[in-house]
């Protein structure tokens, strides 16, 4: 019985993962085009609640999906225009829309606090694959949309490294007036790659409404997991398979709760369980400086600077 | 110029353009035909880079219009520029330090596929390499290539584009003599090619040695449009200033004093963002400039560093005035009578938000509560005494220009009276009025008795002023010279490592 | 058409910056009053009603004073680290960590002693509970870089379970054994309460306030370490080239900010609830107060002003919620202070850049507006 339990244990860690690494990704696209956005939290709550509203509204689930990708666009489309038109500091633009984020998805989600949603996405085996021991079930047992995050990584890291669009995407992060000087429009580069970014943050948190907790709770239903895709993107070196992975490992943090209370460990309160993987992240970062290198090579060397071709 | 059966590769007419303060270009022409190397010559500030940014779109102009091939086009963009066959290697490299050389040659370019591939490339590039001497190593990093092999990259780039008008700005500022040379090559080859070149520069050697024409700009407007074989350096200074220019090179006038800042064996070993220094000995004796000779990347800024006290070196002693200030900081090295006047003017030496005032306690000893009467009228005195145009003493230093902030900057750390002054590239993008006062001022202080250590990467900079040359490459000196009588083929060789 | 933005070199004025903050006001407000609109409300009357309970009636002004006193700590410990560069997002979990440790010195120090004394030592407790809570974020940025904001702000969720578990996860220290049916914090003695004006709410955590506020400004603008703070925010290089102490200055300046956002925890809890209350702790004080420096510009005397500003409006929100005819979810108002910010920062565009227009494609003949013209700077 004890081995069940740590099959299902890492189960849950992709699927808790999953969202983190959507939203880590879609960041990844954003500050690779230069712009910060530490919006993420206040997508993936809008994204969580919208989702909820259209999925209950159209009784349909990936109806939800969609409504909830396209509110996360939204508002990483209003921290584009401050961003890049609008040259303002990213950094307060991001909190801004964090607060405003949350504001308006727990105003939205008032009226449909703790109700369960009643369609959600269900699970999907793959046959074949998940007959396999072990891996199967944890790999192959998921619902579709973590099969579908990992096409999203594949393409994404396909597309930053082998195609001309991802060349050009990098450069606008590492030199915008070089792009300039070649041709390139940075905003316009800059704007799709941070509302991408929105698309997917929106989809993480609709994610965790339609099928990890089928209810809306107001700001736990996210409760921070967007910061720490944050987090994510620098411990994964900008790069998006790396991301997935340590995404993974996070979701395995955010999962111990469940496991340790399935083993009937009730030595250790579920508050400080639930502490867990903010301590474990804020000490991944720590580390990660720490050994400077390898923090170096990462960023990109324009990240959050507002780029002005006529600056003299 | 005789009639000519095609229209210029490229021209400007009437071109105005403004900036807040200052009128760029006042209303400029230029003509530049297929075939010709063209030189644009003008001090630092007259308004050259400004024209050259508007002919490849980069900037646009608030008046005028530009034509290629005799038709007037409008170019919003740099995009319009390359569209249009003209590029520039700008003074500034454009490129992406972390690509390699192959991803920034096709950055941006509609031709290339939708997924890229490094073999198709290697076979162009290799092409152009032979045909104007531009050997470059496609799969190389640009960030670890020296400062020649980049601005080669610059140009590999440009050709691939297909541009027919190609502009260099200041592309010698930062080769050397060797170098140099090679590029005249590739430009005469370009120029045999058909292509229309033109050359930014405020060097008057290098404008006579590669130009087929000069147009000389000042203050914004173009002040004569000559043949370059019909008129020599003088006349083009004199064209350039407006006025007779001393061209005299600066030396002492009295035998050297006691040494007041002496190295010996410093070493400082290599970090992850800093070139290690091996074995360095330096002497500078009060009444004396030394000048430290040197491409870009080769130590100069580690080595003002660790002379400045910002820099631990990791052996070896620094004296300053007999004192052991060896690790001791740069307050001690302030207090022992040093004075720094770095490269970074707006960025290092001056805190650029802050105010004038405010700039002059950067480096003043710390006491509870900031001295700001003091300082307000110190900053009213040097803004009078040495004519900084600023709107007063609270201007922030971000609003004066490269030459106000250098005066600013070299009163502020002349007013301590120090013994030694570590200056880098003191004239560097200073008009020749501003250049001459640093100069003067320089040499002023090497007439009472200072010592005066002089880094810079322009060669001409070094040899203008210097009693004493010494050429930095990979760290070490590696070759000494008294300024008289130097051999600048030597020094440029030594430059290049070839000692 | 063209645009064309050029920075301004010379610094903004008072009245370009006020200018600014209160059109972006306005702004929000015009946003706020479409949004209003369509989810039902009217927004003339909730507006009415909004500046009508929070300015108008004694009451109303000074439960205003009272909310925008943590606000004015939380403003003034984001506006400290924002003079440097450095953005500090816990102050919410710092607020928390300092109510924990001013209500444990207020339960088992306090008693008996005077109560001057016993103020100062529950209230340096908050300070020292907020300081240590930055600790780590503030060693790691001053010595590995670590970005500080990721891991202040991660660390508010740890403070909140921490906070949470003293009062409702456990029988501990804090929590009341009398009360059963609802987990409750014990309450503090007398003591170490804050004293009040009249029968107001408005605690000496105002005064405490404004004293901090001019200190402050004292300390950035005349003193050696508020001018070697402003070179680091300035230009990291000037700093290192004028040999100030970066990390030992980064590490301080955390420090202080920290210490503020647990005194805002340590007001709240000798001022108003006279508990360790997680609940009423818990309203975003820590988050509003980054808007509040934000919109402030980092100037403390702004800072206190916003912080009035928004107290009224937070306190307008929870009025609203109990009116009878249209009852507006408290949401609202955080909604309407993210947007303030939001036109705030979309403003501050036109106090850094003047915006050139010009009709027609590039190269005209007519001369572009507003560019001065004259002589150019030179030697």
């Amino acid at each position: 019985m004890n081995e069940a339990v740590w099959v299902v244990t890492l189960a849950a860690a992709v699927s808790a993962g999953t969202p983190l690494a959507l939203a880590a990704v879609g960041e990844i696209l954003a500050e690779r085009s230069g712009v910060l956005n530490l919006g993420v939290e206040g997508m993936m709550l809008l994204g969580a609640v919208v989702a909820f509203l259209a999925a209950d509204a159209a009784g349909n689930p990936w109806l939800g999906l969609l409504a909830g990708m396209a509110a996360g666009g939204g508002l990483a489309a209003v921290h584009a225009f401050l961003s890049v038109t609008m040259r303002a500091n990213q950094i307060v633009s991001g909190l801004a829309l964090v607060i405003f984020g949350t504001g308006l998805a727990s105003f939205l989600g008032k009226p449909v606090e703790g109700q369960p949603l009643g369609s959600r996405i269900e699970n999907i085996r793959i046959p074949g694959l998940a007959d396999i021991p072990i891996l199967g079930r944890i790999l192959f047992d998921q619902d579709p949309l973590v099969y579908l995050s990992w096409l999203v990584v594949g393409l994404a890291a396909f597309y930053m490294v082998r195609t001309r669009a991802g060349l050009a995407l990098r450069a606008c992060g590492e030199s915008p007036a070089t792009a300039d000087a070649m041709g390139l429009s940075v905003a316009r580069i800059r704007y799709a790659h941070v509302i991408v970014g929105g698309l997917l943050a929106g989809a993480g948190g609709a994610y965790q409404v339609l099928v990890r907790v089928p209810a809306w709770n107001g700001a736990g239903t996210t409760a921070g997991i967007g910061w720490i895709a944050l987090a994510l993107v620098v411990f994964a070196a900008w790069r998006p398979w790396r991301a997935l992975a340590g995404a993974y490992l996070f979701g395995a943090a955010l999962a111990a709760n469940f496991a340790l209370q399935a083993a009937g460990v009730r030595v250790v309160p579920a508050e400080f369980l639930a502490m867990l993987p903010y301590l474990l992240t804020i000490l991944v970062l720590v580390a990660l400086s720490a050994s400077s290198t390898r923090k170096q090579l990462g960023a990109p060397a324009a990240l959050g600077v507002p780029y002005v071709r006529e600056e003299r | 110029m005789p009639e000519d059966r095609h229209p210029p590769a490229i021209e400007a007419r009437g071109v105005v353009k403004e900036f807040p303060g200052v009128v760029a270009n006042a209303g400029v022409d230029l003509a530049v035909e297929r075939g010709e190397v063209h030189a644009v010559l003008g001090e630092n500030g007259a308004g050259k880079t400004t024209l050259a940014s508007i002919l490849t779109g980069l900037y646009r102009p608030d008046e005028g219009e530009i034509r290629i091939k005799g038709e007037p086009v409008a170019l919003r963009s740099p995009r319009d520029g390359l569209d249009h066959g003209v590029g520039m290697v700008y003074q500034h490299f454009r490129l992406v330090e972390r690509f390699t050389v192959a991803d920034n040659i096709v950055l941006g370019d509609p031709r290339q596929p939708m997924i890229t591939s490094a073999r198709r490339l290697e076979g162009a590039v290799a092409g152009l390499g032979e045909r104007y001497g531009l050997r470059i190593n496609p799969r190389a990093k640009v960030a670890d290539l020296s400062v020649g092999e980049q601005q080669r990259v610059e140009i590999v780039k440009m050709l691939y584009r297909g541009v027919e008008v190609l502009i260099l700005d200041e592309p010698t500022a930062v080769l050397t003599p060797q170098e140099t040379q090679n590029l005249f090559e590739t430009v005469k080859a370009m120029a045999a090619d058909g292509k229309a070149v033109i050359f930014i520069s405020h060097k008057l050697a290098e404008v006579t040695a590669v130009s087929d024409n000069v147009t000389v700009m000042r203050d914004g407007r173009v002040v004569e449009r000559v043949k370059t074989s019909s008129t020599n350096r003088r006349e083009l200074a004199r064209m350039m200033v407006g006025r007779d220019v001393d061209l005299s090179v600066r030396r002492s006038k009295s035998p050297p004093g006691p040494v007041l800042l002496g190295l010996e064996g410093v070493g400082l070993a290599g970090e992850r963002d800093a070139v290690s220094l091996q074995e360095i000995n330096l002497e500078v004796h009060a009444g004396e400039v030394v000048g430290i000779a040197g491409v870009a990347g080769n130590g100069q800024r580690e080595l003002s560093e660790v002379v400045a006290g910002l820099r631990t070196p990791s052996s070896g002693t620094v004296h300053i005035d007999g004192k052991d200030v060896t690790g001791a900081g740069a307050s001690v090295a302030r207090r022992t009578g040093l004075a720094y006047v770095p490269e970074d003017r707006l960025g290092t030496g001056l805190s650029p938000s802050l105010s004038i005032t405010e700039n002059l306690l950067l480096t003043r000893p710390s006491s509870f509560f900031t001295r700001r009467r003091e300082a307000e009228e110190a900053a009213r005195g040097i803004i009078e005494q040495f004519e900084v145009k600023a709107s007063g003493p609270q201007a922030p230093t971000r609003e004066l220009s490269g030459g106000n902030a250098q005066k600013v900057l070299l009163a502020r750390e002349l007013s301590e009276e120090p013994k030694v002054i570590v200056v880098a590239s003191p004239t560097r993008g200073l008009d020749v009025g501003a250049a001459e006062a640093v100069r003067g001022l320089l040499d002023e202080r090497r007439a009472a008795g200072c010592a005066v250590l002089l880094i810079s990467e322009d060669l001409d900079e070094v040899l203008s002023m210097s009693d004493r040359i010494l050429a930095l490459y990979e760290g070490r000196i590696v070759y000494e010279t008294p300024g008289e009588g130097s051999d600048v083929e030597e020094i440029g060789l030594a430059m290049a490592g070839g000692h | 058409m063209e645009v064309r933005l050029e920075r301004r070199l010379t610094k903004e004025s008072l009245g370009q910056r006020v200018a600014v903050a209160a059109l972006s006001v306005v702004a929000a407000l015009i946003l706020g009053a479409i949004f209003l609109l369509l989810t039902g409300f009217s927004p003339l009357t909730v507006y009415y009603e909004m500046f009508k309970s929070a300015f108008t009636t004694w009451y109303g002004i000074t439960d205003t004073l009272a909310v925008s006193i943590p606000l004015i700590l939380t403003g003034l410990a984001a506006a400290v680290a924002f003079r440097m560069g450095l953005y500090n997002i816990g102050a919410e979990g710092q607020l928390y960590v300092g109510a924990i440790l001013s209500s444990w010195a207020a339960l088992a120090i306090a008693p008996g002693l005077p109560r001057p004394l016993a103020i100062v030592l529950v209230l340096g407790a908050g300070m020292l509970g907020g300081a240590l809570w930055i600790l780590v974020p503030a060693v790691a940025r001053a010595w590995l870089g670590t970005s500080e904001i990721i891991t202040t702000l991660l660390l508010n969720f740890v403070a909140l379970y921490l906070m949470r578990y003293l009062i409702f996860g456990s029988a501990s220290y804090w929590r009341d054994p009398a009360v059963t049916n609802f987990p409750q914090g014990k309450t503090i003695p007398e003591e170490a309460y804050l004293p009040v004006l009249g029968l107001t709410r408005v605690h000496l955590g105002l005064l405490i306030g404004l004293l901090a506020a001019v200190l402050l400004w004292v300390m950035i603008n005349r003193t050696r370490f508020g001018f070697n703070m402003r070179v680091i925010g300035d230009s990291p290089a000037a700093a290192r080239y004028a040999a100030i102490p970066i990390r030992r200055t980064i590490l301080t300046v955390m420090l202080m900010s920290g210490a503020l956002a647990g005194l805002a925890g340590a007001s709240e809890v000798t001022g108003i609830s006279h508990t360790l209350d997680p609940n009423g702790l818990a309203v975003n004080f820590g988050y509003t107060g980054i808007i509040v420096a934000a919109l402030a510009r980092s100037n403390p005397f702004g800072v206190v002003v916003v912080a009035v500003l928004l107290g009224g409006l937070q306190n307008a929100g929870s009025t609203l919620q109990t009116l009878s005819e249209t009852p507006v979810p408290i949401e609202t108002s955080y909604m309407l202070q993210g947007a303030i910010l939001l036109c705030a920062l979309a403003g501050e565009l036109f106090v850094r850049y003047r915006v050139h227009i010009r009709r027609g494609p590039g190269a005209t003949k007519e001369p572009s507006g507003g560019v001065l013209r004259g002589a150019r700077s030179g030697p």
